[in-house]
């Protein structure tokens, strides 16, 4: 039987081991650094919320094989965000709560904004894998988000392309859906046509008022005869996803593309995929397109991606990932730190290596520099899929960057 | 027998104590998620007021939980200076003017199904409402929704800090729990039974059908207003997807899961609903689907709800000793 004096001791005992810090018995060094991926994984965006995860997913485990961040493995915890502003912000939350301060894998412009504020208050920190929105950097900036992959200055690079490929195409429209990312495209697209066009054709654009279409709509028909009515010989599309293959489906017997030039925002594959042999000949933009990217690092993520998922065509989502991922790496070895003000201040001019090249996250407003990458689809019906890239055109982050103005608009070119 | 008031204060005083525990028992991302739990309940618990009370199925609750998210998402956002417990208040008031404006012209004619279609296409109406007007951000919504900072005589208490606001919202969604119950025990109440018993010989008892009907929708309007205004801080997001149809089939889900014929059904469909979706957390992309087919498998075995079958389990167990004796049958939505 046990004494109560013994009960006391034991107990007594028990309670000082338990004070002191565990982590100073079992070694800080082999610690899991736990990063949590915060995506959409069902609903509307799962198509891009995948290759977030699969990329992340593929990016850790590369990292691991070659002996993880300071002998310490990369652990995710994934999450659904199911594409809902409120969900983003409630398992961003419960991962928080458990102490996973490291997030990333917003691709929502809206989730990106909430983000903002919630990082702050509790100490956390998000690296964004997708969103688009200017405020991020400019009058939203803040300092515990980064967006660690082509923001902005994404579509002022396409209206240089535009305006260097196309110099006669000189009157512009838009088919923008109705939310910040869409307001955004068009913004931004219109100011590189503003700059680049005058500069580079000698021409002023003419640039008329863009299609405002619903999100999530099934029927695009009334818009597209709209559309069909424009003067213009240039369209830029930021619908995305099923809304975008469902608009250039129900396009298709109008002949809206036939005679026009198409700049998609970012679908990347995705319309092509759905399409097949019947997509638009059209140019897009690419976060990471794996064939046109020759460093041994681009050409081991697409092979390490291909094994594990089966896809041998990634889509550029899955290389944010992977920059987003590595960042994290590379911050936390640089500051031999997982604590967030640590990681924030390593994250702050950090250069480091990307399956898309080196980038670098601006110091002011936590803007990550990098090339940009577009790609023309055209049809074939010879090629397994139906389409083939038929061109690849990288143009140098640093030329077509907007200036750091965190805590302000961003100041963009209107038309006349 | 137990006397009713006391058997209620016992529950809710036990049910607070034990939500006040948590912070000091678990994590702080699961006393946010205890903070949405408290939140859904309201929203059961009201739209049971409806259900089981009044009798009045509405598919359209969503309207009016985003109804106040969104008015005190605007209040703190663009006055600041409003005192949050006032704009708690308005934001129940929007609840229940928006349930007033919606069941002026849905009780008008329609009854029964007819006002369930009729309360969904308002709330659609809202949902575009909220997407397309500048207002309230359109698709993207408001974000950066800042936790407030709570006023009186002496002083003030910024609620952004440690789990204060998590109290607050323990203790407004168990004022209203309370106000909620007190209705259904009321003269009021009564009425709208009577009414959800036989409309008809209601009216004919002198029972003005349509305006108690009206009067039951405002009620359950507000309590879910003030529902949705607690949750705007809470998660620092308000977004057009509050007013999706989805949304409005979660109070629905909770009453069935918990029981519609017992007062706190609702709120531990809510505990239970939150419990499967955090287990399957990890379940990305496969979540949505284990916890519906659970949650359907659970509405299918168990018709009276969980808390429904299990009291009436307990009372059988009860009656064993002395089987002559009769089961007093559990009057609805007024079982603590």
């Amino acid at each position: 039987m046990i004494s109560r004096r013994t009960l006391l001791a034991g107990g007594a005992g028990t309670a000082l081991a338990l004070s002191a810090r565990p982590r100073i018995v079992v070694g800080q060094t082999n610690e899991p650094i736990r990063l949590g991926v915060i995506t959409p994984l069902s609903g509307l965006q799962e198509f891009i919320g995948s290759f977030v995860r699969n990329g992340a997913e593929v990016a850790a485990q590369m990292i691991n094989k070659a002996g993880g961040v300071d002998g310490r493995p990369i652990v995710l915890e994934v999450r659904d965000e199911k594409a809902n502003p409120a969900a983003a912000t409630t398992v961003a939350r419960e991962l928080l709560g458990n102490g996973i301060t490291l997030q990333l894998g917003t691709i929502s412009s809206t989730v990106a904004l909430a983000y903002g504020p919630l990082m702050q208050a509790e100490n956390g920190i998000n690296l964004t894998c997708g969103a688009g929105t200017e405020k991020i950097n400019h009058e939203n900036y803040n300092p515990h988000v980064f967006r660690i992959g082509d923001g902005t200055y994404r579509m002022r690079a396409q209206a240089r392309l535009m305006a260097e490929r196309f110099p006669a195409v000189t009157s512009w429209t838009g088919i923008i859906p109705d939310h910040e990312y869409g307001r955004t495209v068009w913004a931004v697209f219109v100011d590189g046509l503003l700059e680049f066009y005058p500069a580079v054709a000698g021409k002023p654009p003419t640039i008329i008022d863009p299609i405002i279409v619903p999100y999530g709509s099934g029927d695009y028909r009334n818009f597209i005869t709209q559309a069909v009515r424009t003067p213009a010989r240039g369209i830029v599309n930021a619908t995305y996803g099923g809304d975008a293959a469902t608009f250039f489906q129900q396009a298709r017997p109008y002949g809206l593309f036939r005679e026009r030039v198409l700049m998609d925002a970012a679908n990347e594959f995705i319309v092509a995929n759905a399409l097949k042999d019947q997509v638009p000949k059209h140019w897009t933009g690419s976060h990471w397109y794996y064939a046109g990217n020759s460093s041994a690092l681009s050409r081991a993520f697409a092979e390490a991606y291909a094994a594990r998922t089966g896809e041998a065509m990634p889509m550029g989502w899955a290389g944010e990932a992977q920059a987003a991922v590595s960042a994290y790496a590379a911050a936390i070895a640089k500051a031999r730190s997982t604590e967030t003000p640590a990681v924030i201040a390593a994250l702050k001019d950090l250069t480091w290596d990307t399956v898309t090249g080196p980038r670098t996250m601006r110091r002011e407003d936590n803007q990550a520099v990098k090339d940009l990458e577009m790609i023309q689809l055209e049809p074939d019906p010879g090629a397994a899929r139906g389409f083939k890239v038929s061109d690849y055109v990288r143009v140098e982050g640093a030329g077509v960057i907007e200036p750091p103005t965190p805590g302000r608009k961003m100041s963009l070119r209107a038309p006349a | 027998m137990t006397r009713p008031v006391p058997a209620f204060a016992l529950t809710l005083a036990a049910l607070v104590a034990l939500a006040l525990a948590l912070p000091f028992l678990v994590n702080r991302g699961l006393v946010f998620l205890a903070g949405l739990v408290a939140i859904n309940a309201v929203l059961g618990l009201s739209f049971n007021l409806l259900f089981s009370t009044a009798g009045l199925l509405s598919f359209g609750q969503a309207a009016f939980s985003a109804a106040g998210a969104y008015a005190a998402a605007l209040l703190l956002l663009r006055l600041p200076e409003v005192p949050f417990l006032a704009a708690l208040a308005a934001s129940a008031l929007a609840g229940a003017g928006l349930a007033v404006a919606i069941g002026l012209v849905a009780l008008r004619r329609t009854e029964g199904v007819y006002f369930a279609v009729l309360t969904l296409a308002f709330s659609e109406l809202v949902h575009v409402v909220l997407a397309k007007t500048s207002l309230f951000g359109r698709n993207d919504g408001l974000t950066g929704i800042p936790r407030p900072r709570l006023s009186y005589g002496l002083g003030s208490v910024d609620l952004a800090v440690g789990d204060r606001y998590y109290v607050l919202v323990i203790l407004v969604t168990a004022a209203t729990a309370a106000a909620l119950w007190w209705v259904t025990r009321s003269r009021l109440g009564r009425a709208f039974r009577a009414i959800r018993l036989d409309a008809m010989r209601a009216a004919y008892l002198g029972i003005d059908v349509r305006r108690r009907r009206l009067q039951a929708f405002a009620i359950a309007g507000a309590a879910t207003g003030l529902a949705g205004a607690l949750a705007a801080p809470l998660t620092s997001i308000v977004s057009p997807d509050l007013a999706h149809w989805g949304e409005s089939t979660k109070p629905i889900l909770f009453t069935l899961l918990g029981g519609a014929g017992v007062f706190w059904g609702p709120a531990v469909g809510a505990v239970v609903y939150a419990a499967v979706e955090y287990a399957t957390r990890s379940l990305a992309g496969a979540s949505d689907l284990i916890t519906g087919a659970l949650l359907l498998a659970v509405v299918l075995a168990v018709p009276g709800g969980i808390l429904g079958s299990a009291l009436r389990l307990a009372r059988r167990g009860r009656a064993r000793p002395a089987p002559r004796a009769a089961p007093a049958p559990a009057p609805a939505g007024g079982a603590p």
